[in-house]
């Protein structure tokens, strides 16, 4: 017959294990260990027994003591883990989160954003230049001439003091040029204007990314893999580029650029995206006259430049149908972009 | 400009499909902006007149008729149309005609009537939208023919021509310039005009203004009968949109769009005395031929009798001289006027013409006199008379420009291609260069009359290019390390602050830099533009606000009920136009853009939201003070090491009423710049604290008219070197509590640290107790335990 501490143990262990809740396991603890508990009174009975039989006794009662302890924790761990994932399973984990406000960046400048950092890892840092812009900076240094149709009041917004606001970022051309000798690799991100009716694909003020690479030996070559290298990252690997003869009277060859993709809607109509072409040499001619050097001598340097439409690479690559929704702002229109 | 596809063969083979021809010109250069395909090319439409009409039996919306289809014998057939009557001449689709929609016409039953055709609207021929009813054709038309010939198909391209190639400006000088890049040979049915030309002589002409009129000549045509063109000439002229007048002026208009050189016919018998080509005086009146009286300057240029302009020298002549039906004799002018001088004129009097237009552009000297004795030789077989043997002419036609010298090495280099001289020399051959000198690497060109804008080398190598295709370049992959600058940074810097406050929940806006005239009522005023084009774009913008108070309406407007803006960009500072980069925050309507299940109210954004934004930009030193405006209601100054470089405050009602809004409007503006210069330095390691901090809380009521700020400062000036922060978490004023009035409650949480040892609890009681000692001794704080 086992000793009846033993006895003790096994009824206190199925007591515990049987115990429903955190209540019902203390008051065994308190019946089993308490001050008055079955377990603990044994201790008293210590002083009873013979001596002989006193540490067979003892290390009997540490034993079934800690057992029983253990038993208790170990039940209320898994009473209050059970109680915790009890109450987390009530959790409706389909509610909506706590919402974070988010904020958008406007479709033109996640554009402009884009353009830059493809010209960035061909290697062009960035210049800039003034919206408002003397009239030899706009036409002369470009060698627009005097009488040129786009320097009229009709096409060209002036101020009361002769100057007028930039129909182009070429402008930037030439201060870059005036700024430094070459070589010369920039491009310059900005707002432009023109005397325009605002319709859907016109704007007084617009923008565009102008490049200009000066360097010895810079060919047709040159900007024709830069631009089909620029487009096809943006729009795509598959994008046709086409170069098309053109005029304009800084750039001798000119060309315009139009892009064709099946990624773009309406993928089967070029699209024209920037006019481009070779300095003139009447441009490094005049900008020599300027800097009263010769730093940009039309025999030695070379160069390309171009003016890509941001406005209308953002509406072709968003499908945008109307250019006007850029400068109203509405933000169910912004935040498409988000 | 308009082009007849028909015009252009008569010199030129073009390639069979248009499609073809506009992909040669378009990478050649010339750009096609429309293709319009005009007239009938089809078989089996003849003309029928309808003789009889009735009900269907069968169909409500059907009629039968019969038609006359000049065979003899009539021909019945069932047609839904209602706009005719009978004895209408209509065209007549015959069974086994192919419409172009695809339709084959076949002899079939209708609803149990036989129909042996179908009668067509002008859709169903290929031209035209109207498909509302039947083409009715003119009476004149006669019946049996077939319809091509009443509408002989051709295509019209209409072209842009860039403003350097005036030579393009005819059908002659397109077919020339396909001719080269086609390399077909180009035919010239004027050619024989060079040698006919008659004499030059300069009776009864004179040039006062030289300069604007190198060239004028004049020959006198007596006898003409005046009338209407045959149908021929008129057909041409309709094509490309030129509206007939009479056969004179038709022949005019003619040779221009043929040849390129604008000419004049004058009513000789109108003039009084010799042609003088002079500057207009100032105020002279003019009455030109579109019916308007002009009020000349000394700048234009008149073509004059010894009387009074009879015409505005190559824009417009004038009404009083024109050639009209009784006129019998005529003087027929052809002339070079200089092209900046039309251009002014033509602008200045906003007068622009289909002869301005082409003097603008520089026109050919060499046809100046074949283009008169083309009209002239027309003038004679179409109107009669005889031409005087002698022409007219003063001045002297420009000369030749320079001849141009070509490296064979720099074409190369600037293509990036090697073409081999003698494809150089063929390419440029072709656009009627003659090589004048010749060398081993280089040679000089003869430039045609034509082609004044080829000046120098680069000119050639782009002709070179245009006959080579520029689509036989490869693109080359090349590059160059740049070094970064100023513009790099600044734009890197302005790209992280406006992700910033995107992630902040603020959508970026980007509105007009040019302002409507009532915005500058706001501000400081404004730079205006001379030359405004709209109420809305009068004057550049001297600050964000109103830009982003008209985002702020129209999307209030759309029903939004939180808008949280920004805009980073460009102001214009008065009086010089200094340009500024400004930053503009508006904050509107609720906080959080949708109602939440665990928020109980949808608080409104308020000043301390703006507050929050801008503290969160990093500003170096940044402080706020009150300040005064006009527009606001709340005006604070934002100061940065104590400069002030912008403000921040709620939007006076006044102004607020100008867009409706209802609730508070909050609005800052500043300039980037100081924000963006403290992003640029470099931020180096500090060591992170290794002993623990203490807290301990303070709270007081205090008058409410104390600020936060006084609080801060006050207990700063304890310089207790163990005091690392005092953060405020409790505010409540008087009105809501038991504190009584003009009071209010504030608790600090105070943090103490020592970054070298632990601290001891009696160290930090001690620090404590005296920041509570002066708050309660200085500010008359009432401290609560």
């Amino acid at each position: 017959m086992s000793h009846p501490l033993e006895q003790l143990r096994e009824s206190a262990l199925r007591e515990i294990d049987a115990a429903g809740d955190a209540q019902a396991l203390e008051a065994v603890r308190v019946r089993y260990l308490g001050r008055n508990g079955s377990i603990s009174a044994w201790g008293d009975r210590m002083k009873t027994l013979d001596p002989e039989e006193r540490p067979v006794v003892g290390r009997l009662l540490n034993e079934v003591r800690n057992a029983v302890n253990a038993a208790i924790g170990q039940r209320a761990e898994k009473s209050r883990s059970q109680q915790e994932s009890d109450s987390l399973a009530k959790i409706d984990i389909s509610l909506p989160g706590t919402p974070q406000e988010r904020g958008s960046l406007h479709p033109l400048t996640q554009m402009l954003d884009r353009g830059i950092a493809i010209f960035r890892r061909m290697g062009f840092a960035l210049a800039d230049g003034p919206d408002i812009e003397t009239e030899w900076h706009c036409f002369d240094a470009l060698n627009t001439p005097r009488d040129h149709p786009a320097r009229n009041e009709q096409d060209t917004f002036y101020l009361p003091d002769g100057r007028l606001l930039r129909t182009h970022t070429s402008t930037v051309q030439i201060r870059a040029m005036q700024a430094a000798p070459p070589p010369i690799r920039v491009i310059a991100p900005g707002a432009a204007y023109r005397r325009d009716e605002v319709d859907a694909t016109h704007s007084a003020q617009f923008h565009q990314i102008e490049g200009l690479y000066i360097d010895e030996n810079v060919s047709v070559a040159d900007l024709k893999g830069t631009l089909e290298f620029f487009t096809r990252e943006l729009f795509g690997a598959d994008t046709a580029v086409r170069f098309r003869p053109h005029y304009f009277p800084f750039t001798e060859p000119s060309f315009e650029i139009d892009v064709r993709s099946k990624a773009l809607k309406g993928g089967e109509q070029w699209v024209e995206v920037a006019g481009s072409g070779m300095v003139h040499p009447a441009v490094f001619e005049e900008v020599n006259k300027a800097r009263g050097d010769d730093a940009y001598d039309p025999e030695k340097w070379t160069g390309f430049a171009f003016g890509l439409g941001m406005d209308r690479l953002a509406m072709i690559l968003f499908d945008i149908p109307d250019i006007r929704f850029f400068a109203q702002n509405d933000l169910r229109f912004l935040r498409q972009f988000a | 400009m308009k082009f007849s596809v028909n015009w252009l063969r008569e010199f030129v083979d073009l390639p069979n499909k248009i499609d073809k021809l506009a992909e040669l010109l378009t990478l050649g250069g010339v750009e096609i902006e429309a293709i319009e395909r005009r007239g009938v090319n089809i078989d089996k439409i003849i003309v029928a007149q309808i003789t009889a009409s009735s009900q269907h039996p069968n169909a409500d919306r059907l009629t039968v008729c019969e038609v006359n289809d000049g065979s003899g014998t009539k021909r019945q057939i069932v047609c839904g149309a209602t706009n005719y009557k009978v004895g209408d001449k209509v065209p007549l689709a015959l069974p086994g005609a192919k419409l172009p929609n695809g339709l084959e016409i076949k002899k079939n039953t209708l609803r149990g009537v036989e129909s042996e055709g179908m009668l067509c609207s002008a859709k169903e021929l290929g031209f035209g939208e109207d498909a509302a009813g039947l083409l009715i054709l003119s009476l004149d038309a006669k019946v049996g023919a077939s319809i091509v010939d009443l509408f002989p198909s051709d295509t019209i391209l209409d072209v842009e021509i860039t403003p350097n190639r005036g030579d393009l400006l005819s059908h002659y000088g397109l077919a020339r310039e396909i001719s080269a890049l086609e390399g077909q040979p180009l035919r010239l049915p004027v050619e024989k005009l060079a040698d006919g030309a008659p004499a030059l002589q300069k009776k009864g002409l004179k040039i006062a203004a030289l300069h604007e009129c190198p060239f004028y000549s004049a020959r006198k045509i007596d006898n003409v009968k005046v009338g209407p063109s045959p149908a021929w000439l008129r057909a041409k002229i309709e094509s490309v949109g030129i509206r007939s007048i009479n056969n004179i002026v038709d022949i005019s208009n003619f040779v221009m769009f043929e040849l390129g050189q604008p000419t004049h016919a004058f009513d000789v018998d109108k003039l009084k005395g010799g042609i003088n080509v002079r500057l207009a005086r100032d105020g002279e009146k003019f009455l030109a031929l579109d019916g308007k009286t002009y009020s000349l300057a000394p700048e234009n240029l008149v073509i004059a009798d010894d009387e009074r302009a009879v015409g505005i020298g190559g824009v417009m002549g004038g009404e009083e001289t024109g050639v009209t039906e009784s006129t019998r004799n005529v003087l027929l002018e052809s002339a070079y006027f200089l092209p900046a001088s039309i251009r002014r004129t033509a602008r200045n009097l906003n007068l622009p013409s289909d002869a301005s237009y082409r003097f603008e552009r520089g026109v050919d000297p060499g046809m100046i006199l074949r283009a008169s004795q083309r009209a002239t030789e027309l003038i004679r077989e179409i109107a009669g008379g005889q031409s005087a043997k002698e022409i007219a002419a003063a001045g002297k036609l420009p000369a030749n420009h320079s001849d141009v010298s070509l490296s064979y090495q720099k074409c190369d280099q600037v293509l990036g291609l090697a073409i081999k001289p003698k494809a150089v020399d063929e390419f440029l051959a072709r656009f009627g260069l003659r090589k004048s000198k010749s060398a081993k690497t280089r040679s000089t060109w003869k430039i045609p009359s034509y082609r004044r804008d080829l000046q120098r080398d680069v000119d050639l190598i782009e002709e070179v290019v245009r006959a080579h295709g520029v689509q036989k370049i490869s693109g080359t992959n090349r590059s160059r390390f740049t070094l970064s600058n100023a513009a790099d940074r600044s734009h890197d810097l302005e790209s992280s602050l406006r992700a910033r406050l995107a992630a902040q929940g603020l959508s970026e806006a980007r509105t007009s830099k040019l302002t409507p005239r009532t915005a500058i009522a706001f501000g400081e005023g404004a730079i205006e533009l001379r030359n405004p084009l709209s109420e809305d774009h009068v004057a550049l913008r001297p600050s964000l606000v109103t830009g982003l108070l008209g985002v702020l309406d129209r999307n209030m407007r759309a029903g939004a009920e939180r808008v949280a803006i920004f805009e980073l960009g460009r102001v214009f500072v008065p009086p010089a136009g200094k340009e500024e980069r400004h930053l503009g925050i508006l904050l509107w309507g609720n906080a959080a853009s949708a109602p939440h299940w665990r928020t109980r109210e949808n608080r409104q954004l308020d000043f301390v939201d703006l507050k929050g934004t801008l503290e969160s930009l990093k500003i170096p030193a940044l402080s706020f003070r009150r300040g005064e405006d006009v527009d606001l209601a709340l005006a604070t100054e934002i100061l940065s090491w104590n400069r002030a470089i912008g403000f921040a405050g709620q939007l006076s009602a006044q102004r607020r009423s100008t867009i409706s809004a209802p609730g508070g409007v909050f609005f800052a503006e500043l300039e980037v710049d100081p924000i963006l210069s403290s992003d640029e330095t470099t931020k180096t390691f500090r060591e992170i604290e290794k002993f623990p901090a203490v807290t301990r809380d303070i709270a007081m009521i205090v008058p409410e008219k104390l600020s936060h700020a006084e609080i801060l400062r006050l207990i700063e000036t304890v310089n207790e070197p163990l005091l690392e922060s005092a953060q405020l978490f409790d505010l409540f004023s008087g009105s809501e509590s038991s504190l009584g009035p003009a009071r209010k409650s504030l608790a600090y949480r105070l943090t103490y640290r020592d970054r070298s040892r632990t601290l001891t609890s009696e160290e930090v009681t001690a620090a404590h107790a005296k920041i509570r000692e002066r708050l309660q001794r200085e500010l008359g704080a009432e401290l609560r335990e």
